[in-house]
């Protein structure tokens, strides 16, 4: 049995399949492009697959990674052809390989942020010291987050009309959802206007990194 | 500021629903399409897709180069309101355009409850939700499916009926539109033209004048518009159209699987259902057919199950020939296949095991009745001892779980009929501990659902008085008060549903208006539980004038002229008459294949009254 990682994007209308209903879809297309994955065994047989990380419903992914498991050997590029043949719209395979890194050796990931505004706080939100984010647990508990470290490293690229952010966030053990980056530029914003702005934002998972910030592969 | 639609996207919960793009849907270029037809269906997307009929009129549609078909959902309470307030009308899922410019707007109808769901989405289409206030400039509105054999409580609402099977005459109406617009289309003389057509019922052609007591006094047509109007069926279910593919939802859809069709009608004529008298006769598909056409389905969709379709798949007079085939590569490709309404019984054990059917489909019965004298009246040929003996086989098996489908309110029905819902479901519960081999250290569990009886059009009780939602009420107590244990669990369902169904289900047009005051009063989605509100329909039908017992509680004498009354499934009145004596004679009636009882359906030359 043979280990491969499958990198693909979702894009476009795609961005809305939840990560359930994305499992759905992958076993689905593995299933259609007759690729000989192996299936569980027990009681609900279903093809193997295994997701890096959830993605957000609504977010973009340039970089998604899935391993799934051959009984029969399968050159890499038939398997970026045969998923592609068969892929809804948005869902994109790029390559295929066998994996180096582990799943776990994931820790960050790096961020495309798009937010349609066009006051100019931004460029100064990413340079404060002090921009803390409430994160719910599980348990259902505020846990305040530091997000200034994350943002003052972050790039500001000016778009015409556009603000676009890019960043680095954790993405692995402990997690910082992009989302909460755009409720505390809301809540900076109110801070400094007076007034809640609902702040629209295009976000994009561009890469996964693993913990000294190389690609993960 | 308004946002766009992936904005609102974003809003939602799962917007899955509203953005379309799933595998095998179609999108056509907008400037090579003649016709753009939305088929909408009025629920939630998870529901619509789960329908057969959609799907097969999807593909056919599609299927023509001229024809860009597009599905459009009911929207739920969060999308509705973000599209209200920025001003986005009901779009169809491929294009995301509005659809008050598409061609055609057709509806299925599947339940009577939808019906304030249907003026909702025309509504929100930005569209008159009158037929007579929408000219050659709109979309026509058209509608098919079941409810449509009684059409007349929203009759004012839609510019056609489509009775019967759709396959050929939704393509023959799309042929007459087309030669129309050629030379200039005018929406009142292509509907003169239309009411030609065979299965195409225009409701604006007839005219109904009404007794003082209430009852219909006449309904004559306009012009040259046929007296009748007889509805379409499908001769060779071999060659009729079939898809090739199905759209995959991405997200969990009530049924999420490939489905084969295997026949069409029923054998049976259970007295209580409609769906056994107007689909008939029954017709069948070869297994040659369904075993093509299910491997094709799982191999373009990628499912990993797939079930088999029809009133009840234990009639299918080649299961044995077919559920070979189909295993030889369901079982390579690991697709399980799933049988709903199918009796173990006549199984082998070997290919029952190999069917997992016990795993898959669970132990299901539906007595409907209690007694074997009320099913006897309502011509349910099952008796104590065939769900008995198959129960007991299941629990050797190492089954513990039974369920059981039954209705209060039939006619003729007593007390002591109800009180028997429960002695059956004590005996199945003695029948698991007298069981030696049943399954060691687990109780049983009979899970009893009850529903309300209402009486529909073109059956045998289409004369009857629905019970009152008081003594319906009444009967689910008395159902409480005998039960003893907890290995039985009792469900049952809300009689006020059934009331508003048992008042819509016969009714005749002066409906309309009342639909429309529920419509204005807030009622969009009155089949889902939480959004119901009978008061509001009876406060729009006090304002009426109308009462709604003379619909649901009233008994009909046989010579009075029905609403339906003009339509034509092919059965006769005077075998529902007969049909009608027998259930209060307690006198059973064999079933199409036993015996021909003369229903009139044999006048379509189709199925099994050729044999």
């Amino acid at each position: 049995m043979k280990e491969i990682r499958i990198r693909f994007s979702k894009t476009g209308r795609a961005k809305f399949i939840s990560h359930l209903d994305l499992m759905r879809t992958m076993t689905r297309a593995v299933r259609r492009a007759a690729i000989p994955v192996w299936y569980t065994e027990g009681f609900n047989r279903h093809p193997y697959l295994k997701f890096a990380s959830p993605l957000s419903l609504g977010f973009e992914g340039l970089d998604e990674s899935m391993d799934v498991r051959l009984i029969k050997d399968m050159p890499a590029a038939d398997i970026v052809d045969r998923l592609n043949r068969v892929l809804p719209d948005g869902l994109r395979v790029h390559r295929a390989g066998e994996p180096v890194m582990k799943l776990s050796d994931i820790a960050f990931a790096r961020y495309r942020m798009n937010f349609k505004d066009n006051n100019n706080n931004l460029s100064k939100f990413v340079t404060e010291q002090n921009i803390i984010a409430k994160k719910r647990t599980k348990k259902g508990l505020v846990r305040d987050i530091e997000l200034s470290p994350f943002l003052n490293k972050a790039d500001l690229i000016k778009n015409r009309n556009d603000n676009e952010l890019c960043l680095i966030l954790p993405c692995g053990s402990e997690t910082i959802n992009p989302a909460l980056v755009v409720t505390a530029y809301e809540e900076y914003i109110e801070q400094c206007q007076g007034q809640h702005i609902k702040v629209l934002c295009d976000i994009a998972r561009l890469a996964l990194l693993n913990g000294d910030g190389h690609l993960f592969v | 500021m308004a946002y766009n639609l992936d904005e609102l996207f974003k809003m939602v919960q799962k917007p899955a629903r509203y953005t379309g793009g799933e595998l095998n849907s179609v999108v056509k270029n907008k400037e090579n399409v003649g016709v753009r037809f939305a088929f909408c269906f009025p629920d939630l997307y998870e529901v619509g897709m789960s329908h057969l009929g959609m799907k097969i009129l999807y593909s056919l549609l599609n299927k023509q180069p001229d024809v860009f078909c597009e599905r459009v959902f009911m929207p739920d309470t969060d999308m509705e309101e973000l599209m209200r307030q920025n001003g986005v009308r009901l779009f169809g899922l491929e294009s995301r355009d509005a659809i008050d410019t598409f061609d055609f707007i057709g509806f299925t109808l599947q339940y009577e409850l939808s019906y304030t769901a249907v003026l909702n989405m025309l509504d929100l289409a930005g569209l008159p939700i009158r037929a007579e206030d929408r000219d050659s400039t709109h979309p026509l509105v058209i509608a098919g499916g079941p409810c449509v054999c009684n059409p007349e409580p929203i009759a004012d609402f839609f510019d056609i009926f489509v009775l019967g099977e759709g396959e050929e005459v939704i393509l023959e109406l799309i042929r007459l539109y087309n030669s129309h617009r050629e030379k200039g289309y005018d929406k009142t003389a292509f509907l003169y033209q239309a009411a030609h057509i065979e299965g195409v019922y225009v409701p604006s052609l007839y005219h109904v004048e009404y007794n003082n007591d209430g009852t219909i006094a006449n309904i004559k047509p306009r012009g040259e518009a046929p007296a009748t109007i007889p509805k379409r069926i499908i001769g060779d279910l071999d060659t009729v159209y079939y898809p090739e593919s199905f759209v995959v939802p991405f997200i969990d859809v009530v049924h999420d699987r490939a489905m084969s069709e295997i026949f069409r009608g029923c054998i049976r004529g259970c007295r209580f259902c409609q769906a056994g008298f107007i689909y008939r006769p029954v017709r069948e598909k070869s297994p040659e057919v369904i075993n093509a056409q299910s491997r094709s389905l799982c191999e373009s969709t990628g499912y990993e199950e797939f079930s088999l379709s029809s009133l009840s798949t234990s009639d299918y007079t080649q299961l044995e020939s077919l559920l070979p085939m189909l295993l030889e590569w369901a079982q390579e490709q690991n697709t399980n296949i799933s049988l709903p309404s199918l009796r173990i019984d006549g199984f082998s054990e070997e290919l029952a095991a190999k069917l997992n059917v016990l795993r898959r489909s669970g132990l299901t019965f539906a007595p409907e009745a209690g007694s074997q004298r009320l099913r006897d009246s309502i011509n349910k040929n099952l008796t104590d001892n065939d769900i008995l003996e198959t129960a007991n086989k299941a629990f050797t098996a190492g089954w513990t779980a039974v369920k059981l489908y039954f209705m209060i309110g039939l006619p003729t029905e007593t007390f002591d009929d109800v009180a028997e819902i429960i002695s059956l479901s004590q005996k199945i519960v003695d029948c698991y501990y007298k069981n030696p081999n049943r399954q060691k250290g687990k109780g049983v569990n009979v899970s009893v659902s009850v529903s309300s009886f209402v009486p529909k059009p073109f059956t045998p009780f289409q004369w009857e008085p629905q019970d009152t939602m008081e003594m319906l009420e009444q009967k689910q107590k008395y159902l409480r008060s005998l039960l003893t244990t907890k290995k039985i669990s009792l469900h049952w369902h809300d009689a006020s549903t059934s009331f508003l169904e048992g008042i819509l289900a016969r009714g005749d047009r002066r409906l309309c208006d009342v639909v429309e005051q529920a419509f204005r009063r807030g009622c969009k989605r009155d089949s889902w539980s939480e959004h119901f509100n009978l008061q509001a329909w009876l406060d729009a039908m006090d304002d009426l004038g109308l009462d709604p017992s003379f619909y649901a509680n009233r008994r009909r004498s046989f010579d009075e002229i029905l609403p339906w009354d003009h339509l034509d499934y092919g059965i006769t009145k005077k075998f529902l008459i007969k049909e009608n004596e027998c259930a209060h004679n307690n006198v059973t009636t064999p079933n199409c294949r036993q015996a021909c009882s003369g229903c009139g359906a044999a006048r379509w030359k189709k199925g099994v009254c050729l044999s």
